[in-house]
C-alpha cells in the first residue's frame, strides 16, 4: 500500500472508520453502564467490543446485553 | 386505527432502544461501501496470492461484480442477520408478558400483528435504501463508465422478497413461542422456496426467484417481463401469511 493507492482509496476509508468508531464507542458506552450480561463478564465484553471490528459490537448488542 | 399508530410508535421506539435499528442500518451502511470496493479490489487480492505463477490474467473489474456483490451480500448475509434480529417480534413481549396489560385496556390484537409487520417493514426498507444509495453511488464513482440496465427493477424485487420473507417470519412468530422456532418455521419456508426451484416450470411463479435472478436482471439476460408472476405471488402470499398471523394471534393465549 504506498501514498497514491491510500489517498484513492481514502473516500472508501473514511466512512468505514467513522461507522466502526460509532458502533464501538457506543457499545462501550452500554458495556460499561449496564453491568449485566447474558453470559460473559465486563473485562470480556470491552475486549469483544474495542477489538472485533464491526461484528463485536453487533454479538454484543444481540447476543450479550442483558435484561434492564 | 389509534391503538395501531399508538403501537408502531412504541414499536420503533423498541427498535431504536434496543439497538436492532442500529445494527441494521450499520450492517447495511458496510455492505454498501465494501461491495464496489471488493469488486474492485479482488483481482488484485487474487494476483498477489498467486504471484509466483504469474500466468494468470484476471479480467478488469466491472460494475457487474459491484452488484454481484450487493446481491450476494444483501440476500445472503443481509436477509440472515435480519431473520435473526427480527425473531423475537412476538416472543420477547409474550415471555415478558408486556402484552397483557396493553390487551386488556382495549388495544385489539389486529393492531399489534399489523403494526408489528409495519415496523419491521420500515427498518428493511431503510437498510436496502441505504445500502443500495451507497452501492450505487460508490459503484458510479469507480466504475463511471459501466451502464447497467433495471436496477431499480431488480432492487425492487430483492425488497419484495424482504416482505415476503418478512411476512413469513410473523407467521412463524404467531405460530410458536420460542424465537428458535420462529427461525426454524422461517427457514423451512425459505429451504422450501429453493427445493421448488429445481422445478423449472415453477421458477416463474417461485418467490425466491425475486432474490436470485437480480444479476440477470441488470445484465439484462432475463426480461422484466417474466418476473410479473412471482411478483403476483409473493404478494398474495404476504398478505396470506399476515392475515392468518391475525387470526393465528387472535386465537393465542397468552
Amino acid at each position: 500500500m504506498d501514498w497514491v493507492m491510500l489517498k484513492e482509496y481514502l473516500p472508501f476509508l473514511i466512512p468505514l472508520v467513522i461507522a466502526q468508531f460509532t458502533l464501538s464507542i457506543t457499545a462501550l458506552i452500554h458495556v460499561l453502564r449496564h453491568p449485566n450480561y447474558r453470559f460473559g463478564n465486563k473485562v470480556m465484553w470491552v475486549l469483544v467490543v474495542m477489538f472485533i471490528q464491526f461484528i463485536g459490537p453487533a454479538l454484543y448488542f444481540a447476543l450479550g446485553r442483558g435484561e434492564e | 386505527m389509534n391503538g395501531y399508530l399508538a403501537f408502531l410508535k412504541k414499536e420503533i421506539f423498541e427498535y431504536v432502544k434496543t439497538y436492532k435499528l442500529l445494527i441494521m442500518l450499520m450492517v447495511f451502511t458496510v455492505f454498501g461501501i465494501t461491495n464496489p470496493l471488493i469488486a474492485k479490489l479482488l483481482p488484485e487480492i487474487l494476483e498477489s496470492l498467486i504471484n509466483d505463477k504469474g500466468i494468470i490474467s484476471l479480467p478488469e473489474p466491472t460494475a457487474y461484480d459491484a452488484w454481484t456483490q450487493f446481491f450476494k451480500n444483501a440476500t445472503q448475509i443481509g436477509l440472515i442477520v435480519m431473520v435473526i434480529l427480527f425473531s423475537g417480534v412476538l416472543s420477547s413481549e409474550l415471555s415478558k408478558g408486556t402484552l397483557i396489560n396493553l390487551l386488556t385496556k382495549g388495544l385489539s390484537r389486529t393492531a399489534v400483528i399489523l403494526s408489528k409487520y409495519t415496523c419491521m417493514v420500515l427498518v428493511w426498507t431503510k437498510s436496502i435504501a441505504l445500502c443500495f444509495v451507497l452501492t450505487y453511488g460508490y459503484t458510479v464513482y469507480l466504475f463511471p463508465k459501466d451502464e447497467t440496465s433495471n436496477l431499480l427493477f431488480s432492487v425492487f424485487c430483492l425488497w419484495l422478497f424482504g416482505l415476503f420473507l418478512l411476512s413469513a417470519l410473523l407467521f412463524s412468530a404467531a405460530l410458536t413461542k420460542s424465537n428458535y422456532g420462529c427461525m426454524l418455521i422461517t427457514g423451512i419456508v425459505v429451504v422450501a422456496c429453493m427445493i421448488m426451484n429445481i422445478i423449472s416450470s415453477v421458477h416463474k411463479y417461485n418467490p425466491i426467484s425475486l432474490a436470485t435472478d437480480n444479476m440477470g436482471l441488470i445484465m439484462n439476460s432475463i426480461e422484466v417481463s417474466s418476473l410479473y408472476s412471482a411478483i403476483m405471488i409473493s404478494c398474495l402470499l404476504s398478505l396470506i401469511f399476515v392475515s392468518l398471523s391475525v387470526v393465528i394471534f387472535q386465537k393465542k393465549p397468552l
